[in-house]
């Protein structure tokens, strides 16, 4: 075991909760202050403590000892948020640090040390960039093990290699909630701890000295843990927190886009960029977002998939158009975005990388000649209509016809589509109308005496239609069915009763006209036409 | 590629010296049968491809796409002749059960300038949905785009307000002969092969205020060049869905109820 030890730095700031609370709050260090959580006070600053307040006191007692004291919210989010600074700082010194918690830094030292000189070097530099950059005391330890490593942290002392086991031997048993991280865990150590105590075991030599099959027999994974740590061991190899740069090209136009002109070139330097970055990683990417932010700050993302895998740099001039044709779209306003507005800024961001010669070939063997004979013919006209007026049709979740079909620019990753197996009760029931009006036309449809017929809130038809009036004309009702209600979105503002029938006219014609339900009877309106 | 591969050719050449030929004809369907694949691979419009039965090579532009058996009665050979042009007017569900049963079977088609189609119809009749692309609204541009579709699809069918004008529709016939590619018009075109006119549609299942459209009888007729005198077929769409296709709101009498229990009314 002894084997599978790494050498650590902890950087840890004291009460850091404190910290960051006190600089939220724009509070003196110095001010007498604490966490209030639940019932209890969950950390105390040093002022606090010299005045006799201690962790886990309730408030009113808090109070009582320390009467100016500060209590501050907890805030987990704050915390990480505030951390993060200390974070940074200290990744100017040394690389691959994790953050076990807020307040802690772990640090693998070996080559850290190896690089500023020795390990005492190495402490010193943390300490200094992070009192600089963040205006924090913090104590830093070196030692083999977590543990270890965490109580150095604290008295500030650089334990020699092969002698953890031996610092950590006269110390309380208590002290291993410091190496346990998330509340749920530190509880459970707490716990333990609590036993061991009431058994007699009173330091973390003591626990080292358990047989381990009866530790693991008596108090489970926690007390395995417990052993392991006390004895100056590790669980786990440090996990390294590394900044991943994503993959991204970003382009700020200084006095705002508004022509094409200057989005073509705009679009072909981008698109240009990203495939050099790409390259230069050696990956490829499936997917590509494309997000702009426009004058009033909103920003706008799309995303496109790049299935040029195939053809080898087609790369460049596929996302060229791509975004061009985004960028068109949302400048003119038309494509469904906000109103046309100033774009101020570009990106683009690989998404899906993978290793450049691993992309994802369709699922039967790749794109074959008829496919990418047909995807490229797509791609020339989106060149000459534009991205948004080529369509792909899905088929979705919903009742009416309209509502069944969900149209897409083709190449874009279709979002949003509503399940089609959900069972969507009142449906209306095939065939399904083959002719579908984008926006309903107005149909009148009158009754024998030639008033207008209605649906009633029983959902009854008032009477049965005789006449419909369709551009100007009346045409003789032959038959008719239903009405089929479609009763969506009842309880909301934009909901809608409708109430659908199937009208077969003298002529053939049969067609599917919808109209309001009472208590707000309206026109009937043309949907759809079974031709 | 201008590679072309007339059935005469074929057939006629190594038939008559089949004995002493046999072996370059072998080599000649290897060859051909390399070509094949290495156009495939590359996107190259494919001259010629492997019949997969005889593993003889066939000119895909000589063939034929496959369609649906309830329409293929109104085309002569019961097949949409690769390089024809057919119209349907008066029936946007003959035109969607045109060509369903070849893009099920792996072609790609482009609807231009037809708005309104029912995406969920065309699902049922069986078209693929991936293989299917929709210009709604192809504009000025028109012209462009239905010769851009015709090098990339296997069928193009175009709208009735399409901006195109006759020399312009000659030349894009003249062109997907060429390519092998079906048009599809929604009235007959100078060109057309086959014209298909819907003459009455008759529709059965309604009653007053009660049943629900089930089945259509449409009576189609039909003229074209060589097809001799123009004549007329009747043929049966929408043939009643089976009942679980139909969903809860089948009949309006349990989608009421349903929408009542809702709405509180019950």
């Amino acid at each position: 075991m002894r084997g599978e030890v790494v050498r650590r730095a902890v950087l840890w700031v004291p009460d850091w909760p404190i910290v960051a609370a006190l600089a939220e709050a724009d509070l003196g260090a110095e001010t007498p202050a604490g966490i209030l959580h639940g019932r209890g006070l969950v950390a105390v600053s040093a002022a606090a403590r010299r005045e006799g307040v201690r962790r886990g006191m309730r408030k009113r007692q808090a109070q009582r000892l320390c009467p100016s004291i500060a209590l501050l919210p907890h805030d987990e989010g704050r915390d990480v948020r505030a951390f993060e600074a200390v974070a940074v700082a200290a990744e100017g010194v040394v690389s691959g640090l994790e953050v076990s918690r807020p307040g802690i830094l772990m640090i693998p030292a070996t080559g850290a040390s190896r690089f500023h000189g020795s390990e005492a070097v190495l402490a010193e530099a943390l300490v200094t960039v992070v009192v600089e950059a963040t205006g924090c005391e913090a104590g830093v330890g070196v030692a083999d093990g977590l543990l270890a490593a965490v109580v150095a942290a604290r008295e500030n002392v650089i334990v020699p290699k092969r002698s953890s086991r031996e610092f950590l031997a006269p110390r309380p048993a208590s002290d291993l909630v410091q190496a346990a991280m998330e509340p749920r865990q530190r509880q459970a150590v707490s716990d333990l701890v609590g036993v061991l105590d009431r058994l007699g075991l009173r330091t973390l030599g003591d626990v080292a000295a358990l047989p381990p099959g009866d530790v693991l027999a008596r108090f489970g994974a926690v007390g395995a843990w417990a052993l392991r740590l006390a004895s100056g061991g590790d669980l786990a190899p440090p996990v390294e927190r590394r900044i991943e740069r994503d993959i991204e090209v970003r382009e700020e136009f200084e006095d705002g886009a508004e022509s094409v002109e200057r989005l073509v070139f705009a679009a072909g330097r981008v698109a240009e960029a990203l495939d050099r970055e790409l390259s230069g990683a050696g990956v490829r990417c499936l997917r590509v977002s494309v997000a702009v932010t426009t004058e009033r700050g909103e920003v706008l993302e799309r995303i496109w998939r790049t299935d040029v895998g195939a053809r080898p740099g087609a790369f460049v001039r596929h996302m060229t158009d791509r975004v061009r044709w985004q960028l068109e779209g949302w400048l003119s306003g038309t494509s469904g975005g906000p109103e046309a507005s100033t774009l101020t800024s570009l990106t683009l961001t690989a998404l899906d990388v993978v290793a450049a010669g691993a992309e994802q070939d369709f699922l039967w063997g790749g794109v074959s000649g008829a496919d990418s004979r047909a995807h490229r013919a797509l791609e020339r006209i989106q060149g000459l209509v534009g991205a948004e007026s080529v369509l792909i049709a899905e088929e979705q979740g919903g009742r009416t016809p309209r509502d069944r079909a969900l149209l897409v620019p083709w190449g874009q990753e279709p979002r949003g589509g509503r399940r089609v197996d959900l069972p969507w009760p009142g449906r209306l029931p095939d065939p399904a109308p083959a002719t579908v009006l984008v926006a309903p036309e107005p149909i009148g449809l009158l009754d024998a005496g030639g008033s207008p017929v209605s649906v009633t809130s029983r959902l009854y038809v008032s009477a049965p239609p005789t006449w419909a009036v369709l551009y100007g004309e009346s045409v003789a009702v032959e038959a008719w069915a239903g009405p089929w209600p479609v009763v969506e979105r009842w309880w909301a503002e934009d909901g809608s009763r409708r109430a659908f029938l199937q009208v077969l006219l003298a002529d053939g014609r049969a067609v599917l006209v919808a109209g309001q339900v009472a208590p707000h009877p309206g026109e009937w309106a043309l949907e759809a036409v079974y031709d | 590629m201008t590679v072309t591969a007339s059935p005469e050719t074929e057939t006629s050449g190594p038939a008559s010296r089949e004995t002493v030929l046999e072996t370059a004809e072998d080599r000649l369907a290897r060859a051909r049968a390399a070509l094949a694949g290495a156009e495939g691979r590359l996107g190259v419009i494919s001259g010629l491809a492997l019949d997969p039965e005889t593993g003889a090579t066939v000119s895909p532009r000589a063939g034929a796409l496959p369609v649906d058996s309830r329409v293929a009665g109104l085309l002569p050979g019961n097949v949409l002749r690769r390089g024809a042009v057919v119209s349907a007017e008066g029936s946007t569900s003959l035109i969607l059960a045109l060509i369903a049963r070849a893009s099920r079977e792996g072609s790609w088609a482009a609807i231009l300038g037809l708005p309104h189609i029912g995406v969920v119809a065309a699902a049922r009749w069986g078209i693929d949905l991936s293989r299917l692309a929709l210009v709604p609204h192809p504009g000025a541009e028109a012209a462009a785009i239905v010769a851009a579709s015709i090098d990339g699809m296997d069928i193009v069918v175009l709208g009735p307000h399409l901006a195109l004008t006759d020399p312009d529709l000659r030349r894009l016939a003249a062109r997907a002969r060429e390519r092998g590619v079906v048009l599809v018009g929604t009235s007959p075109h100078p060109g057309t092969h086959v014209a298909l006119r819907v003459l009455r549609s008759e529709w059965v299942g309604l009653g007053a205020g009660e049943g629900r459209l089930r089945e259509r009888t449409l009576t189609v007729a039909r003229s074209g060049r060589r097809m001799g005198a123009p004549d007329e077929v009747a043929i049966v769409l929408d043939a009643e869905a089976s009942e679980g296709n139909v969903g809860a709101g089948g009949r309006p009498s349990v989608a009421r109820e349903e929408a009542r229990r809702v709405l509180g009314l019950a």
